[in-house]
């Protein structure tokens, strides 16, 4: 009989995380204090920021899609915030306006990819470009205003919850993970997104509606980008529009590594969180061994495409005929 | 013929002609018999990154060259760094076949790992990028020129040869049926490849081909600047991209011309052009920019031509 609570098989990420414990063991050896409590906190908490904005693309490329707007909508939703609540808008309505309009930038996104049936690459990119010019342009490129002290306790990696040396976003970012794996996996919609993006030629037969979903899909996108943004501006305490710009890539790097395929139907969150914990730890780890910025990059560039073609190749074309 | 390229540029064609006018009666001077080498020099590297990334985009299956960016910004930093000041190398006997060499030797890699190790090519460019950009700092961490006088003659007076060199090379690819089987293995793959094509090969050779192209924009954008600057290749990325898209380039592969990319990459440089004469604030820019595009690629769409089209067909 299966067990229905322990599964007695491995997860389909688990690659992943076995490399996530590696890198973590090359850490220990080679960068020193890489295991203290502080280094392990800020490894947690700078992952937590990655591992939302990356879910946002992970869903999106489930479909078959890219979200290129992230980072877009992350310095959107940093400078609005903050210019809102410097305007003397209260903290809360602020968040509330910001994540609606992200929210519509987010259908706008999935539904124009869908219904006009055009790359949603360029779409987003597009979006992206002018939301964040339109938000720049009102503040005239000077935001001002910050976090309220909530927002800065929640983020802060000093801060800790009774005994545990971790601020709330860490438990916070789990149990938005548990929330989504639960979705991609117990409800018709969050199945209805893999089989769309298996074979997009089929749903229709099965009386699904493939815009419904890319709305969806694309406006849980942009949800969690304003989110990372809100919560990246109790981090760094000022808004800076170009808050988001690492995401551009880093989220697709995520749920690559982690095992989503850009074709869809393959994949999922579990090892996007895997996917973002092993880019920002090889991160500590470049800088911590001492190599300057220019070095960091093409050694993460060339570490990227050594553990995809590791664990994550695609299969050749006579299999797929 | 001429049906042929409007199809799937209709959009990007219009855009051009609107631009075009725009363009003549703000700035007469650009379009004067002088000037008109300059001009073309300034849009140079941004039609030649674009036809950069249209091979890849047409040979299909998630291809993509996100690289091509970085790639002008190193091939351009090698040869001012490393051959023109540090070797002494200044003639374009040496120097053209460096920059076209090194683009097609790294298309070749980034066609190796993404074709035949079979790394996802989104993430195999995205590696290459921040490889090349990572490297190109390293190697030149400040602007540093001169360059000699026939490179920056290149966008001058010249500024047509760079852009005929690509125009020749895809004419021969043309010749060759090169260009008729990455048509073909774009649209569909697997019936190219059970008729015995080598899709493997055609697709390999979209990523050299493609880093060719880089190379020439390299040698035009380093014209251009007189110098090398490695922080000025990684935008061209994305731009690229939108130029090719805005052209009616299929991102899915199987649907576009070359054409198109060059006509979408002078359609965005005539827009900033506009802006900028207007004086407005660079964030207006951005809006327009990514509002143009949005309508530009929802406009090409083939869903809406056969809402148009069915339309029409009802009426009658």
């Amino acid at each position: 009989m299966v067990n229905r609570f322990f599964p007695t098989s491995l997860p389909p990420s688990w690659p992943a995380y076995a490399m996530v414990l590696g890198i973590f063991i090359c850490g220990a050896l080679t960068v020193e204090g890489y295991t203290s409590t502080f280094a392990i906190r800020a490894l947690l908490v700078l992952s937590a920021f990655l591992i939302i904005a990356s879910a946002g693309q992970t869903i999106t490329m489930l479909i078959g899609g890219i979200d290129l707007s992230i980072p877009f909508v992350v310095g959107f939703a940093n400078v609005a915030v903050a210019q809102l609540g410097s305007d003397g808008i209260a903290f809360g309505w602020a968040i509330v306006i910001v994540m609606g309009l992200s929210a519509m930038v987010g259908a706008l996104n999935g539904g124009l990819s869908a219904i006009l049936k055009v790359h949603p690459l360029i779409i987003t990119l597009g979006t992206g470009t002018a939301l964040l010019g339109a938000v720049l342009l009102w503040t005239k490129g000077y935001p001002t205003g910050s976090a309220p002290d909530y927002i800065n306790e929640f983020v802060s990696i000093g801060a800790s919850i009774g005994p545990f040396p971790v601020p709330w976003l860490v438990p916070a970012t789990g149990v938005l993970v548990v929330a989504l794996v639960l979705f991609e996996n117990k409800t018709t919609l969050g199945r209805q997104v893999y089989a769309l993006g298996s074979n997009p030629q089929a749903a229709p037969y099965i009386l699904m509606n493939p815009i419904k979903i890319w709305v969806f899909c694309f406006m849980l996108s942009a949800l969690l980008a304003s989110l990372t943004g809100l919560l990246l501006l109790g981090f760094s305490g000022a808004a800076f529009a170009d808050v988001g710009r690492p995401y551009l890539f880093q989220t697709v790097a995520a749920a690559v590594i982690g095992g989503t395929a850009l074709s869809g139907g393959k994949g999922g969150i579990l090892g996007t969180v895997a996917g973002a914990l092993a880019l920002t730890q090889l991160n500590t780890i470049l800088i911590g061994i001492g190599l300057d910025q220019s070095a960091v990059q093409v050694a993460l560039g060339a570490l990227i495409v050594l553990v995809v073609a590791v664990f994550n190749r695609q299969p050749h074309l006579r299999n797929s005929i | 013929m001429i049906r042929y390229y409007f199809s799937e540029a209709r959009f990007a064609i219009l855009l051009f002609c609107l631009l075009i006018v725009i363009t003549a009666i703000l700035t007469p001077s650009r379009f004067s018999l002088d000037n008109l080498g300059t001009t073309l020099g300034l849009m140079t590297p941004f039609i030649l990154a674009a036809c950069a990334v249209t091979p890849v985009f047409l040979a299909g299956r998630e291809g993509i060259d996100l690289s091509v960016g970085p790639l002008i910004g190193f091939v351009s930093v090698i040869m001012v760094k490393v051959m023109i000041l540090d070797l002494g190398y200044t003639h374009p006997a040496l120097l053209l076949p460096t920059a076209l060499g090194l683009g097609g030797l790294v298309g070749a890699i980034n066609g190796g790992l993404a074709v035949y190790l079979r790394v996802q090519p989104i993430v195999t460019t995205l590696g290459s990028y921040l490889v090349l950009a990572g490297l190109a700092t390293w190697i030149l961490p400040s602007p540093q020129g001169p360059v000699p006088a026939w490179l920056s003659s290149l966008s001058e007076g010249y500024s047509i040869l760079p852009l005929l060199g690509v125009g020749l090379i895809w004419f021969i690819m043309k010749r060759l049926h090169l260009h008729g089987l990455i048509m073909t293995i774009g649209g569909e793959d697997r019936a190219a490849y059970a008729a015995g094509v080598n899709v493997d090969l055609v697709r390999f050779l979209t990523y050299v081909i493609g880093g060719v192209f880089a190379g020439v924009a390299a040698l035009s954008l380093t014209g251009l600047l007189g110098s090398a600057d490695a922080q000025v290749g990684p935008n061209y990325t994305l731009f690229a991209i939108a130029a090719a898209a805005l052209g009616g380039v299929s991102l899915a592969g199987g649907k576009g011309t070359l054409f198109g990319a060059v006509i979408g990459a002078v359609d965005i440089f005539l827009l900033q052009n506009i802006v900028t004469h207007f004086n407005v604030s660079s964030f207006l820019l951005q809006i327009s920019y990514g509002v143009i595009l949005v309508i530009a690629v929802s406009l090409n769409s083939d869903r809406l031509t056969r809402f148009f089209a069915k339309g029409r067909q009802d009426g009658e």
